[in-house]
């Protein structure tokens, strides 16, 4: 753990300090501090945009294994969840950025807030490839659903990112200072 | 002689201070219990919408149900399990936070909506959104609390995380 010290030390000697000292005064900031409902409430909008996300990503995955969805075809599955999947991700941004604004020095100068940040990147860009490959494979899935291996272990990969995504979302308040 | 409640007593035991006294474990269970319940509250909400019709008219209800309750119960266990865990850590704080009383209710509230609907409402669900079948008033209505409800709980519980010292 002395390296997620180190980063936070890093980050103590940036910018950052000054900037995230200069957004808590902002009238929003001010505002969410000074409401005892404010930061619970922005958190669970925050959980429930997380809850849409990953229960639709989990959905179409279960479905790629086999294990739900044997009513409707891979394109039904995928039509179905997948403009909740992007939908919850715009909500989970905005909220997100409504709470880093609520707690800017604690958020900014958090070595743990940064590794989500980078994780949430690639978590993004993993769902975009997964799901271009998904659009790709429709015709041959309902074909035969038997082998599309990048599929399958695409969809483990990505379920994945997402579950390290929400970790580090929950160790924020756990970064070492 | 100073009076020792049962919630002190869990608190104690070697389960709860283990968890309590070791630096990493609350937050790891913590995060079990999040990726658990963001399953629980999304996909219970794929049914509940469903049921409501706004969204998923392709699919039948009854197929959006045998989806969805696998992985709920799967879930659910799992932020039983691991939500017990963090209770026995600070038993008697949490008994002391109405927050946390309330979010006990409501899920029991949440539980007994469910079971309803299992046992009364769900009766002739297979015909469900076939041509002349509507999903009865009452189904909907327990798909728009169940919603509800699962909105309030994680608020409860969030709020809970901010009042731990406040009550006890």
């Amino acid at each position: 753990m002395e390296w997620l010290f180190d980063l936070t030390e890093k980050l103590r000697g940036t910018q950052l300090v000054e900037f995230s000292l200069w957004v808590s005064d902002w009238p929003l900031a001010i505002w969410l501090q000074s409401h005892f409902l404010a930061i619970p409430g922005f958190q669970t909008l925050h959980i429930i945009a997380i809850a849409a996300l990953f229960s639709t990503v989990l959905m179409l995955n279960l479905k790629i294994w086999g294990l739900t969805g044997g009513d409707q075809s891979l394109e039904a599955a995928y039509r179905r969840y997948r403009p909740w999947t992007w939908g919850a991700l715009s909500a989970l941004v905005l909220t997100g950025i409504v709470l880093l604004i609520s707690e800017p020095v604690r958020n900014m100068v958090n070595s743990i807030f940064w590794m989500k940040m980078v994780l949430l990147a690639v978590a993004i860009a993993g769902t975009f490839a997964f799901h271009r490959s998904v659009r790709g494979q429709l015709a041959t899935w309902e074909a035969s659903p038997a082998g599309h291996a990048t599929l399958r272990s695409g969809a483990i990969a990505v379920t994945l990112l997402w579950c390290a995504v929400i970790t580090g979302g929950r160790w924020i308040a756990y970064a070492p200072v | 002689m100073s009076s020792v409640t049962i919630w002190q007593q869990i608190e104690a035991t070697p389960l709860g201070t283990t968890i309590a006294e070791a630096e990493l474990l609350f937050p790891t269970i913590e995060t079990v219990h999040v990726i658990a319940l963001v399953t629980v509250i999304g996909v219970i909400a794929l049914m509940d919408l469903r049921l409501l019709g706004l969204v998923g008219g392709s699919k039948s209800v009854a197929a959006m149900e045998r989806d969805t309750v696998p992985v709920v119960w799967t879930a659910f266990a799992l932020a039983l399990l691991s939500g017990g865990l963090l209770f026995v850590s600070k038993a008697a704080t949490y008994m002391a936070n109405p927050y946390f009383l309330w979010k006990m209710g409501l899920m029991l509230l949440a539980a007994l909506n469910m079971a309803i609907f299992h046992l009364v409402w769900s009766k002739g669900m297979a015909d469900w959104g076939r041509p002349g079948h509507q999903v009865p008033t009452a189904a909907k209505l327990s798909g728009l609390l169940s919603l509800a409800l699962w909105m309030v709980i994680p608020l409860c519980g969030r709020i809970v995380g901010f009042t731990l010292g406040v009550y006890y």
